[in-house]
């Protein structure tokens, strides 16, 4: 009755490790793979390789960063939004669940999509900043225009415009001062209402924060996105599990005077340490694998830079010229990294859970 | 000690529990979870208004409703897409593998809780730590193992003159590739949640069974089939929706149009052809639209079966 089961999970998780393992200890180049004997193995060169590129470090580092925000962000966030529904702080219960948990029902691939055109400059984001800007300008503007007397007093109106616009008006006007003026004179002075709406297109700040094509920030939109996800996800698992709860243990606590801050300290959560310890397991191996949403938002770029490893192994092995055997030991990277990583959950369960 | 204490002493005066949160507490809380229902809904709105909104018209009216509504950015999108083609292979994936799931997870399940035998141990073992690994983390080897299979395969076959010099497929670029794979990457989960549902079915009614003279394969099918049905259906709803949106494995496992589902037809639309806005919001409504009507009709089951997930180890 085992059988089958174990068959097909030996053929895809079972046999494959074992093929990474062997493989990430070769040099392999594609090709047959069975009765050639183009490939040998050649010890632990590929490791070598991997830790001295320095995109490995960047591609770890990314990693460690999305496990942060989702282990420090998400799990958090999902507990103490489920401790204020638990505790009926909000209302509308049924609500929050239903819509916080609607991101992780969409596929990865729209939500990367979707997420890269609203933080593109030309989304809704840069939009709305735009639209803000134009009209804080134009009302900028027209307050010049009639503290100064408009076109009859043009050098102060030159002056003040110059003043009240963005560093940007050095780009438009090669010499300010100048050129200003002239553009400002070249309008008839019945036409003001023309010429300033001109003015507001050609010189109001424009939101120009291109988040995803910044090597410094793109990780930002990225985390978030995690973020905003997974929230919904871990709201839902701690819930149900303060629902079961006894309640006359919190009635307890709040007749002994037990603050609104001990309950949720000293009696919901430890009682869901175990819970907490699973979630955090249940997120870091999902955080590993946020390789679809990160093609779909950058591709890892810009320049590489928001590569995650599961990326950065795909580059390796499908972009370009394979290089099947670091391509391997990144694969045997992550599986180490994950390990490691519940490894350090379940050491810090048993150190800090409570008692069930 | 408090406990008991608390207890008697709120059955005494009988009084109602003390509400919680200060009035500006509430307004923090509300004001927190609202800014995140609030970057749930509204992304998702706008994108259904946009996508029936030319891309001229989006660039001008960015934030407001379309004024002139056109299905043209769906005709396209569908049409470029390709997917026509693509919806079919996604329900396939997606029943067929689940089908696959829950009927695999639940024998298994069954003979993990309820048959003796000293491989048991070890071998649910292996499983659980199938749970712990990400199967994304392994797509390079099992791409490699699947073409490599094919290829040795094909080899031999070919050898002995059984097949033309065609390319043969077994597992690579096979709808059956795909789904025992798939079967595969959620098994270690489903098998686990099996295990420990069955094992809470009452050993007597097996015993009963058996002397009544019914085999193992009799009581799977006339008694554990029926009394799993919570669980086959908790696991079955889990996994239609990470099923369908499944995009790492089947991104190398099929490289034909014909092969490929709605993930890698939406994934079409990112990057290149992103100046065309009007297309790319109808592909993306295209590819979130079905997952959502699902969560609609399945609210309820989703969300318990969601937190049946972090179950207890």
């Amino acid at each position: 009755m085992v059988l089958p089961s174990f068959l097909i999970y030996l053929f895809v998780f079972g046999f494959p490790i074992v093929l990474a393992i062997v493989l990430s200890l070769s040099n392999y180049g594609g090709g047959k793979m069975f009765g050639g004997t183009s490939w040998g193995i050649t010890g632990f060169r590929q490791y070598q390789r991997l830790f001295a590129d320095p995109y490995f470090w960047n591609a770890l580092k990314n990693n460690i960063y999305i496990v942060l925000v989702s282990v420090l962000g998400q799990l958090p966030l999902g507990f103490i939004f489920a401790y204020l529904i638990y505790r009926k702080t909000v209302k509308f219960e049924e609500f929050w669940q239903g819509v916080l948990y609607v991101p992780a029902m969409i596929s990865t691939i729209v939500v990367g999509i979707l997420w890269s055109i609203i933080f593109s400059p030309y989304g809704p984001i840069a939009d709305t900043a735009n639209h803000y800007y134009a009209s804080a300008y134009s009302a900028k503007i027209s307050g010049i225009f009639q503290t100064t007397g408009g076109l009859s007093d043009p050098d102060e109106l030159t002056d003040q415009i110059i003043k009240a616009s963005p560093s940007t008006i050095n780009t438009v006007f090669s010499d300010p001062s100048v050129d200003l003026k002239d553009f400002l004179l070249s309008y008839e002075p019945g036409d003001t209402a023309t010429l300033q709406k001109d003015l507001v297109n050609l010189l109001a700040p424009r939101w120009n924060a291109d988040f995803l094509s910044k090597n410094n920030v793109a990780m930002i939109p990225i985390c978030f996105v995690t973020l905003w996800m997974w929230v919904g996800t871990y709201l839902l698992i701690f819930l149900a599990n303060m629902q079961k709860i006894d309640r006359g243990i919190i009635e307890a606590a709040q007749i002994d005077g037990a603050s609104e801050m001990q309950i949720m300290g000293r009696v919901v959560l430890p009682s869901l340490s175990k819970v907490i310890a699973n979630s955090a397991i249940l997120c870091i191996s999902g955080s590993l694998s946020g390789f679809a949403l990160i093609l779909a938002m950058t591709g890892g770029g810009p320049a590489r830079v928001t590569q995650v490893l599961s990326i950065y192994m795909y580059d390796k092995a499908f972009m370009g010229a394979p290089d099947y055997p670091l391509a391997n030991a990144i694969a045997i990277m992550i599986v180490l990294f994950s390990l490691a990583l519940v490894g350090i959950m379940f050491a810090l369960e048993r150190r800090f859970g409570g008692k069930e | 000690m408090n406990q008991q204490q608390g207890v008697q002493m709120r059955g005494k005066r009988g009084k109602k529990p003390i509400r919680p949160g200060t009035i500006l507490g509430k307004a923090v809380a509300y004001l927190v979870m609202g800014i995140f229902a609030f970057m749930t809904i509204y992304p998702l709105v706008w994108l259904f208004f946009s996508s029936f909104k030319t891309t001229t018209e989006f660039r001008t009216n960015m934030m407001g409703l379309p004024i002139d509504w056109t299905l043209e950015n769906y005709r396209s999108a569908w049409k470029i897409g390709e997917f026509d083609k693509l919806i079919g292979n996604s329900v396939l994936y997606t029943l067929g593998s689940t089908v696959g799931i829950t009927f695999l997870s639940l024998l298994t399940g069954f003979a993990f809780a309820k048959i003796k035998s000293k491989a048991t141990g070890p071998i649910y073992g292996s499983f659980i730590i199938g749970i712990l690994l990400t199967i994304q983390s392994l797509m390079v080897p099992l791409f490699l193992e699947v073409t490599s299979i094919d290829r040795g395969i094909g080899d031999f076959l070919r050898s002995l003159g059984l097949v033309g010099s065609g390319e043969f497929r077994l597992f690579h670029n096979t709808r059956f590739g795909v789904l025992i794979i798939y079967i595969g990457s959620a098994l270690p989960v489903g098998i686990y949640m099996c295990t420990e549902y069955i094992r809470g079915i009452p050993s007597a009614i097996i015993e009963a069974a058996q002397i009544d003279g019914a085999g193992y394969f009799r009581i799977f099918r006339s008694i554990i089939v029926g009394m799993s049905k919570p669980i086959a259906m908790t696991l079955s709803i889990l996994n239609i929706p990470s099923l369908w949106n499944e995009f790492a494995l089947i991104n190398i496992l099929v490289s034909e149009t014909n092969l490929k589902s709605l993930p890698l037809g939406i994934y079409k639309f990112s990057g290149g052809l992103s100046s065309d806005y009007g297309k790319q919001f109808a592909a993306l409504v295209i590819g979130m639209l079905p997952m959502l009507l699902f969560y609609i009709a399945f609210r309820k089951q989703i969300t318990a079966g969601v937190s049946m997930g972090a179950l207890k180890e």
